[in-house]
């Protein structure tokens, strides 16, 4: 334990010294002491141990297969088939654990309770769920009524990917959530987590809606089969990228700390 | 073509603008290149060819054109046999198609018999050909492998451009002369049972019909049985002359389980029962001497291994004549390859009609082997009088005579050649003549003239069609690389401006801004479309479905943008943002946010391309809703475009008399435009009156006079400098900075004139239900102007140019235009035109179509003015040429260098593409659209350029005298 105290010093150091440029772009002077306030509270827990990391992306991974597990063989539904229900399973499976998950990981665990991280974690759903379907929408999604629950079904899980892991660990703090989703400067290990999972997704689900005007006529090219494969895709990989930064960042800490 | 460049501009001004015309020039000339090589223009005939194609050349055949046009059906079909001095070896036609059939499955592949399980499948057709009641040829097919123009070369034996289908887009009608034409000239009745297609080529010309469509491809058994159960009556009937009989199951068997389907067989068998009924019915009638009638079983075209057609390998291409009569045809071991343009020919030499005009086929001797020597000689005859005829077009000259053949006989080559052929066949054809009066007529003399005519007709007819479908590549690849020259020239110009752009403004203005330099999200992105853009060019799906991609990267774009604003709203920096600022940066949320929902709704509007184009959209709602609805929403929309504009002029913070002058301007034109709406409440388009149409021009004229007077006129009256900056600023500015305010409010002016008068044009002209999408067009061009103006994002002015022409073409297919010919308005081109002009419906049609692009050209000029110019104006001296270079080098390059970038990679595209399957049907009509687009770059980049730069001159004119009157005050 004395060892992970060790890192998150120099971790707040080190993350003192980077954050100075990029606040000089932002050329507000006035900015840097409340800017640093939230921050070095959370340099608290920057990046924890890789093996603790290393499980949860692996249980957030998992629950994905082991959704579609549950809705193939306790329902027998397939996405192609059934869009819709299957869709409604694996956002269900996908969401408790994800909002667990993170839950684990939420700010100031000391002020805040894991139920109260939950009850956000589940009011981030609705919103993010409500975010996604538009921007779903303004980008060319159908909008007929026989498409109206594949859409809310597949918002709802694009919010678990994306929302739900936020609004679990920093509920409503403006800062963090503009840092994470408008800036893509994401800072320590559950930064990291929270952001490449969620941009993944959403890249690729953007790239995942390629193949839908091309006239193959496979069934897989309806909305929004090959958008959930794109943004599956995306959050494994997400979730990849963000282990490895982790663990590349946490050797580096430990070639420092040595 | 961009600026005639005034002694007081810096010299980079007129280099800038000397080097992006010649790189225009280049591209102009590098298209037209590809042009010329990839629709190869053919010379045609027009009119019909009548009594004068039974007379030599030289011939003065002007009254008997008349004479052909003037006579009764009956005397004109008796005087074409006496003409023509060759007996009509039958009296009706049954023409047969089976469309799709390969000739392979009849009579078999290099002279083998068609494999065992075909026979079997068509053991009547077999058994006739066995018996020499039948004779089959592989009419070769030229691509396109289609069924409409496969059907225009066997009734006219030509090869059609892809051009024609361009030129005549009013009418699918055949307006070449044809056999089916011919026919109806001398009095046939004709019925025709089958694809519809052929009611579109001939309207009107058949007495008794029933089309089916291929719409349902699906759908193998009822499309044929829609033909067969009129076949009982229709042959007990005797009153026709000509039967068409068009059967599209074989077709669609292909389309769905290819050549070896398990539906193939039994298609076939329907197929040879029909044959079998018909022959039947042939041989009673010829038992009862009532009417020769001769069958002919004919394919449009093939089919490859997977049912598929369109293209030009031998399983298309391979289709299949077979003459079918009572009598049996005389063996011969000629060829059994022919070309499918031969049908004309001898099909107009069977029935003792002239040979239509443009067709470069040439006669099927086998089928007139039961003539006398002379009469097989005259047709040989009449067929190259035709050729000839045909010849003389491209070849611009006046006969042959000219030639020396004799002479330089082994050095002659192309049409001289084939006209030497010619008089050599004539000379052996006048010697046997002669010889036969003499009654010492040869055999060999006979065998000798017959194969120099067979000679010229050869070589003609191949000369002719290697004119009418070669791609001389070498023109292709020049111009490939003439456009390749002008984009590089572009791009290099483009790199170079931003170069200078970025220099100049980092040493003016921003220390504190090192970022300049960096690349954004959103410059990345307005890259990456390009990129994506011609990547999608490939595929031959995405370019029918083009609509989809520029809706989805413009929205894309919009929501990098939008992400870039709320990262610029730090919750740390509200300290410095004044509640003024926050308020602006709020505004530009809604700017993004109206682009966005009113791009949803632009797509909605018209569901467009090709594969889903039945899908439900608004426009349909709308039109099944009624027209009450499509109008009040016409009356809104026209609301709503009067209410952005006069926003817009109120943003424009002018002096209330020049903003009540602007409005007056255009008060008259709206409401006659208002009027005009609610006219035509009550009286459908088709029956537009002279005095609406008289009233249409007027409006024309006033919203002509109106964007000319606000050109000329602002310049001249605009102050000097805007109220608004002279209260504020005039304390720390000095004076000779004053004139940039007042160009950059008159270009605004002038921008806003055009805008506003292109949006009321066009809500005259476009289709009512386009009503709305043209004001949300204009609610997306303003929205974006907007946003990307005020507030410190420090966009760059190309990013904003670049979307503003993303916006404009997604809002081209916004507005229900597609990459197929069949969605240009071709009925709103005629709007307001008393008589016809082809010049000026095309120009509507332009208008029209390029309704969006142009829009959002002609508004990059307000976007120029929305930026700030604090670069200018922090220069010391009033450099105009610099102003005007700085203000508009952008909105000419931009549009200029994206616009050749396309260009080039589609041309490339249709270079690696031009024998693919779909080049005619999906490739080439987009080529035509590229090409427009091209025309109307160049048309909106011009006028925004001209603009400028009068603009720019008359303010230098302008300061100039000012400055003399200064100095004239200060000497006295």
């Amino acid at each position: 334990m004395s060892q992970v105290g060790g890192q998150t010093e120099t971790s707040r150091l080190e993350f003192g010294s980077s954050s100075s440029p990029s606040s000089s772009i932002l050329l507000q002077p006035m900015n840097h002491p409340r800017k640093k306030a939230p921050e070095s509270t959370d340099a608290a827990v920057p990046f924890a141990s890789s093996l603790k990391l290393l499980l949860l992306h692996l249980i957030c991974a998992l629950g994905l297969p082991s959704a579609f597990w549950v809705a193939f063989n306790s329902y027998s539904l397939s996405l192609i088939q059934n869009s819709a229900q299957t869709l409604l399973v694996v956002w269900a499976i996908e969401a408790s654990v994800v909002i667990l998950v993170y839950s684990l990981l939420r700010r100031n665990p000391d002020q805040c309770s894991n139920v109260k991280a939950i009850v956000r974690g589940l009011l981030g759903l609705l919103a993010g769920a409500l975010v996604n379907a538009l921007g779903a929408i303004v980008l060319g999604a159908p909008v007929g009524i026989q498409h109206f629950t594949k859409t809310i079904h597949w918002s709802l899980l694009m919010s678990v990917f994306t929302f739900v892991p936020a609004a679990s660990v920093f509920g409503s703090s403006w800062t963090d959530w503009h840092r994470i989703f408008a800036q893509t400067k994401p800072i320590g290990s559950t930064d990291f987590m929270i952001c490449f999972p969620a941009h993944g997704a959403v890249i690729g689900a953007w790239f995942g809606a390629w193949p839908m005007p091309l006239d193959w006529e496979r069934p897989w090219q309806e909305w929004p089969i090959c958008v959930t494969y794109g943004a599956i895709f995306g959050y494994l990989l997400g979730l990849v990228v963000s282990f490895g930064f982790v663990v590349y960042n946490n050797q580096r800490k430990h070639a420092k700390g040595e | 073509m961009r600026k005639r460049a005034n002694n007081y501009y810096s010299l980079t001004c007129k280099k800038l603008a000397f080097f992006t015309v010649l790189a225009v020039v280049i591209q102009i000339i590098g298209l037209s290149l590809f042009i010329l090589g990839f629709f190869p223009v053919k010379p045609t005939l027009s009119g019909m060819s009548g009594l004068e194609s039974f007379y030599p050349l030289g011939f003065d055949s002007t009254d008997l054109a008349q004479n052909t046009s003037a006579l009764p059906p009956e005397k004109l079909k008796s005087l074409y046999q006496e003409l023509s001095g060759v007996p009509p070896l039958f009296d009706r036609l049954i023409l047969m198609v089976i469309d799709g059939l390969p000739a392979e499955f009849v009579i078999g592949k290099d002279g083998k018999p068609p494999p065992e399980v075909l026979k079997k499948a068509m053991p009547y057709t077999q058994s006739i050909l066995a018996k020499g009641l039948a004779v089959g040829y592989h009419a070769k097919a030229a691509p396109p492998t289609v069924t409409m123009p496969r059907l225009k070369a066997m009734v006219s034996g030509a090869l059609g451009g892809f051009l024609d289908v361009a030129t005549n887009f009013n009418t699918q009608a055949f307006l070449d002369d044809n056999l089916i034409a011919q026919f109806l000239r001398i009095g046939w009745k004709m019925v025709m049972l089958g694809d519809e297609t052929w009611l579109k080529l001939f309207p009107d010309m058949f007495a008794r019909h029933d089309g089916v469509n291929s719409f349902f491809v699906k759908d193998t058994i009822q499309v044929d049985y829609n033909v067969s159960r009129h076949l009982t009556t229709e042959l007990s009937s005797t009153d026709w002359d000509l039967l068409i009989l068009h059967y599209l199951g074989l077709d669609h068997v292909g389309h769905i389980g290819g050549r070896s389907s398990n539906l193939m067989g039994p298609k076939l068998m329907e197929m040879d029962e029909v044959i079998k009924r018909i022959h039947s019915s042939i041989m009673q009638t010829q038992e009862t001497k009532q009417k020769r009638t001769l069958l002919m079983v004919v394919s449009d075209h093939g089919m490859t291994e997977g049912g598929n057609h369109g293209g030009s390998s031998y399983e298309e291409t391979d289709s299949l004549a077979l003459f079918v009569s009572g009598q049996k045809f005389s063996d011969s071991e000629s060829r059994k390859e022919v070309y499918q343009v031969d049908m004309a020919s001898t099909l107009a030499l069977l029935f003792g009609v002239p040979i239509p005009k443009n067709n470069i086929g040439t006669v099927i001797r086998d089928v007139f082997t039961s003539l006398k020597d002379e009469q097989q000689l005259r047709i040989l005859e009449l067929n190259s009088w035709q050729l000839l005829r045909l010849l003389q077009t491209h070849l611009n000259e006046l006969g042959c005579g000219r030639f020396s053949c004799k002479s330089e006989r082994g050095q002659n080559y192309g049409p001289e050649r084939l006209c030497c052929s010619y008089l050599d066949a004539t000379a052996l054809h006048e010697s046997w003549k002669s010889k036969r009066l003499l009654r010492s007529v040869h055999g060999d003399d006979y065998r000798s003239a017959v194969l120099g005519y067979l000679e010229f007709l050869g070589t003609t007819s191949k000369w002719l069609s290697s004119r009418s479908t070669d791609k001389p590549i070498g023109l292709l690849v020049s111009g490939v690389a003439a456009l390749l020259l002008s984009c590089l020239g572009l791009m290099t110009l483009t790199f170079l401006f931003t170069r200078e752009v970025n220099f100049k403004g980092s040493r003016d203005i921003s220390h504190t801004d090192n970022n300049i330099w960096k690349w954004h999200l959103e410059e990345n992105f307005v890259l990456a479309v390009i990129f994506i853009l011609i990547l999608s060019m490939g595929s031959s799906s995405m370019i029918e479905e083009e609509q989809y991609i520029w809706h989805y990267m413009t929205s894309s774009l919009y929501l990098i943008l939008l992400r870039k604003t709320i990262q610029s709203m730090k919750n740390g920096c509200t300290l410095t943002l004044t509640a003024e600022q926050r308020k602006i940066r709020f505004h530009h949320i809604y700017y993004i946010v109206a682009v966005l929902v009113s791009g949803r709704i632009l797509r909605g509007w018209h569901q467009g391309g090709v594969n889903w184009s039945y899908l439900p959209d608004i426009a349909k709602l709308l039109e099944q809703a009624g027209t009450a609805h499509i109008k009040s929403l016409q009356l809104l929309s026209m609301f709503l475009v009067i209410t952005i504009c006069l926003a817009v002029l109120l943003s424009l913070g002018l002096r209330t008399r020049v903003s009540m002058l602007l409005v007056l301007v255009y008060l008259f034109p709206v409401l006659l435009i208002l009027k005009q709406i609610l006219r035509l409440q009550d009286s459908t388009f088709g029956s537009l009156s002279v005095r609406s149409t008289t009233m249409i021009q007027i409006i024309y004229a006033f919203l002509g006079t109106s964007s000319a007077g606000i050109l000329l006129g602002t310049p001249w009256l605009m102050p000097l400098q805007n109220p608004k900056t002279l209260s504020s600023e005039v304390s720390h500015e000095s004076p000779s900075k004053l004139p940039f305010d007042g160009f950059k409010d008159s270009l605004c002016v002038i921008g806003w004139g055009y805008m506003f008068s292109w949006c009321l044009l066009q809500m005259l002209l476009q289709q009512p239900i386009n009503s709305v999408p043209v004001s949300l067009l204009l609610l997306q061009v303003v929205a974006s102007i907007h946003y990307f103006s005020g507030g410190n994002l420090r966009h760059k002015q190309w990013v904003e140019v670049a979307a503003l022409y993303y916006v404009g073409m997604a809002g081209h297919f916004g507005l229900g235009n597609t990459n197929t010919l069949a969605t240009v308005d071709v009925a709103g081109a005629f709007i307001g035109i008393s008589s016809h002009s082809t010049i000026i419906s095309g120009i509507l049609m332009f208008i029209i179509t390029y309704a969006s692009p142009m829009l959002a050209l002609l508004s990059t000029l307000m976007s120029v003015c929305a930026n700030d110019v604090r670069t200018v104006s922090n220069s010391q001296d009033v450099d105009f040429g610099y102003l005007l270079k700085t203000t508009v080098g952008y909105p000419c390059l931009v549009p200029l260098g994206l616009n050749s970038i396309l260009l080039l990679a589609y041309t490339i595209v249709l270079l690696g593409m031009r024998n693919h399957l779909f080049i005619w049907s999906v490739f080439s009509p987009k080529f035509l659209y590229v090409c427009a687009t091209t025309v109307c770059v160049y048309v909106g980049v011009s006028i925004v350029a001209l603009t400028a730069t009068y603009t720019c001159i008359v303010f230098a004119t302008r300061s100039t005298l000012k400055g003399s009157c200064r100095d004239r005050l200060t000497e006295r």
